[in-house]
C-alpha cells in the first residue's frame, strides 16, 4: 500500500510530469514516422540519423547553446546529405546513411576529444535522461512534436500513397520528391525531440519496435497506425513509471517495455 | 461477334490517343520503331505480341513515364509535353499486383488511396471520395471484401482492386498492362467481362496489353500487334488477323481461330 502511495506521490514532481508529457509526445511522433519507415524498408534512416545528431549535440555543448537545437540543424544537414547522395548516384541509401552516421558520430568525438570536460552531460544525450528533461526542454519537445504530428497528420494519405508505389504516386500527380524530402526532415525532428529522453543509441528501437508489434495484428492502415501510437505511448509511460520504482536507466526500460509488448503480441498472434 | 457490333454504334470517331512516327529505344537498343496509330473515344484495344516486342515500353512512352527518342504522342489532342489532364489517364501496371503482401492496408483504403491526386493535396478525401470508392467496388464486384487485407486476396481478387484503384480517379481512358498472377482461365475471363461492361457501359477506353488471343477477338474493338513496330487492325466481322499475328510471333507459330471459340467463352457467364 505504501508503495503504490509513492508511485503516485511522483506524479506530484514536476520533473516527473514534465517527463510524462515529453514521453507521450516523443512516443506518438515516434511510433507514428516509425511506422512509414519501418513500410519503407528506412528503418536504419532512423539509427544513421540519431548517430549523426550526436555530433550536434557536442556541438552545442561547445558552444553553450541548447544541443537539441544544434542537433536538429546536424540531422537535418544529415538527411539533406543522405538525400543528395542518393539523387547524384554517389551512393545507395544504405551507404548513403552509413556515411551520415559515422561522420556525424566522429564529429562528435572530435569535439569532445578537442574540449574535454562535459562528458557527463554527453553521456546523458548518448543515453537518454528523461527526468532531467527542464520546462526548455519540454517546450522544445512540445513544439517539434505537435509541428511532425500536423504535418504527418496534413500529408498522411500522400505519404501512405507514396510508401505503397511511389511510381504509381508519381503518376497521379503527388510531389513525390518533394514530399519524399519533407517526410525524412520529420524524421530527423522526430529523432531529435526524442534524443534526451531515449538518447543516440536506442531511439531507433522507439521507431521501430511499436511499428512491428502494431503490424502484427494484421488490421487495415488506420487500425495498424492507431495501434501502433498506442503501443509507443505505453512503453514510453511504462517505462518511465517502472524505472523511477525500481531507480533503474529509464532508456533501457522503455526499450524494454516495447520490446515486451512486441513479444507478448507475437505470442497472442501465435496462439490465436 | 454481336459485343463488336455494339461496340462500333458506341464508338465514336474522337482520337483519344494519336501517335505518329514513334521511337523509343531503352537501353540503346530499338524497343518501338516508328509506331502510327490513332484510338479512338470508346476503343477496348488488345495489344499482342511475343515477350520483349514493347507493349510495356510502349505503355509507359505514352504515360509520359520514358523517354521516345522521337515522334509525337497526343493524349486528347495535346501533345503529351503540354497534357495536364492526367487525371484523365489511369494506368494498372504489370507489377501492381506484386506489392508487399504484409504492407497494412484494407482493399477500401487501397482503392481510396486512387482519390489522392494534387488538387487535394494535404486535405483528407471527403464523402463523395469514399461514395466514389463505394461505387467503383460494387461496379467491380468486391465491395464484400472492402475490409478485407490486401496480402489476403487471390490473383483475381487483386487485379479487381487495382482497377478499381484506377477507376475511382473516373479515367476516360485506362492503360492495363496485363495484371496476372495465379489467375485461372475461367477468372480471368471474368476479368475480360468486367472490363467489356467497363467499355460498353461507361465507355471507357480501354488499352489492354494480353496473352489472351481468344479474350483479344472475341471482347475487343482493335488488336495491336507488336513486335518493335506496331499494327493496329479494327476487328470486324470477317477480319481475320492471322497474318498479322504471325507477322509478329513469327512464321512458325499457327493460330487456329474460330468464331465458336467466342461462343464457348460467353457460354458460361
Amino acid at each position: 500500500m505504501n508503495e503504490l502511495i509513492d508511485i503516485l506521490r511522483l506524479f506530484e514532481f514536476q520533473f516527473f510530469q514534465n517527463a510524462l508529457l515529453g514521453g507521450t509526445i516523443a512516443g506518438l511522433a515516434c511510433a507514428w514516422v516509425g511506422l512509414f519507415l519501418i513500410l519503407r524498408k528506412e528503418a536504419m534512416i532512423g539509427d544513421g540519423i540519431a548517430h549523426a545528431a550526436f555530433g550536434g549535440i557536442a556541438v552545442g555543448l561547445l558552444l553553450g547553446i541548447n544541443p537539441i537545437l544544434t542537433a536538429l540543424l546536424v540531422s537535418i544537414l544529415a538527411v539533406l546529405g543522405i538525400s543528395y547522395m542518393r539523387r547524384r548516384g554517389l551512393a545507395q541509401s544504405d551507404s548513403a546513411i552509413a556515411v551520415m552516421l559515422a561522420v556525424g558520430f566522429s564529429l562528435g568525438l572530435i569535439i569532445i576529444s578537442l574540449a574535454g570536460g562535459f562528458n557527463i552531460e554527453l553521456f546523458s544525450f548518448l543515453f537518454g535522461s528523461i527526468l532531467t528533461i527542464d520546462q526548455t526542454d519540454l517546450i522544445i519537445v512540445t513544439i517539434l512534436g505537435i509541428s511532425t504530428i500536423i504535418v504527418l497528420g496534413t500529408f498522411y494519405k500522400e505519404l501512405l500513397s507514396i510508401t505503397f508505389d511511389e511510381e504509381g504516386a508519381r503518376l497521379m500527380g503527388i510531389p513525390v520528391r518533394p514530399l519524399s524530402l519533407a517526410f525524412n526532415l520529420l524524421v530527423a525532428i522526430t529523432i531529435v525531440l526524442s534524443i534526451k529522453i531515449i538518447g543516440v543509441i536506442l531511439v531507433v528501437a522507439l521507431l521501430v519496435l511499436p511499428g512491428l508489434s502494431a503490424l502484427q495484428l494484421n488490421l487495415s492502415f488506420k487500425g495498424t497506425t492507431f495501434f501502433a501510437v498506442v503501443f509507443g505511448i505505453v512503453s514510453m509511460i511504462m517505462g518511465i513509471i517502472l524505472s523511477a520504482i525500481y531507480n533503474v536507466a529509464t532508456s533501457g526500460v522503455i526499450v524494454f517495455t516495447a520490446a515486451g509488448i512486441f513479444l507478448i503480441v507475437a505470442i497472442y498472434r501465435k496462439l490465436e | 461477334m454481336q459485343k463488336i457490333n455494339e461496340l462500333g454504334e458506341i464508338r465514336e470517331k474522337t482520337p483519344v490517343l494519336e501517335v505518329s512516327n514513334l521511337y523509343v529505344k531503352r537501353a540503346n537498343s530499338v524497343v518501338v520503331e516508328d509506331a502510327n496509330f490513332t484510338i479512338n473515344k470508346g476503343d477496348y484495344v488488345g495489344i499482342v505480341g511475343p515477350n520483349g516486342g514493347g507493349k510495356t515500353t510502349l505503355l509507359l512512352a505514352i504515360l509520359n513515364i520514358i523517354p521516345r527518342t522521337k515522334g509525337t504522342i497526343r493524349l486528347f489532342g495535346q501533345e503529351i509535353e503540354s497534357f495536364t489532364s492526367w487525371d484523365k489517364v489511369a494506368y494498372v501496371s504489370q507489377s501492381a499486383v506484386n506489392f508487399d503482401s504484409h504492407f497494412p492496408l484494407s482493399v477500401k483504403e487501397l482503392v481510396g488511396l486512387g482519390r489522392v491526386n494534387r488538387s487535394n493535396l494535404g486535405r483528407t478525401l471527403k464523402r463523395t471520395d469514399w461514395e466514389t470508392v463505394d461505387e467503383v467496388l460494387d461496379f467491380m464486384g468486391i465491395l464484400d471484401i472492402a475490409n478485407r487485407r490486401i496480402g489476403q486476396l487471390s490473383g483475381g481478387q487483386k487485379q479487381r482492386v487495382f482497377v478499381a484503384k484506377a477507376l475511382v480517379r473516373k479515367p476516360e481512358i485506362i492503360l492495363l498492362d496485363e495484371p496476372i498472377v495465379g489467375v485461372d482461365a475461367k477468372t480471368q475471363e471474368k476479368f475480360y467481362k468486367k472490363l467489356s461492361d467497363l467499355n460498353l457501359k461507361k465507355g471507357i477506353t480501354i488499352m489492354l496489353v494480353t496473352h489472351d488471343l481468344t479474350a483479344v477477338f472475341c471482347r475487343m474493338s482493335k488488336v495491336m500487334c507488336m513486335n518493335q513496330w506496331v499494327n493496329v487492325a479494327e476487328l470486324t466481322e470477317g477480319v481475320n488477323p492471322e497474318e498479322l499475328l504471325r507477322k509478329a510471333y513469327g512464321e512458325h507459330f499457327h493460330f487456329v481461330f474460330h468464331n465458336h471459340e467466342c461462343e464457348r467463352t460467353f457460354e458460361d457467364e
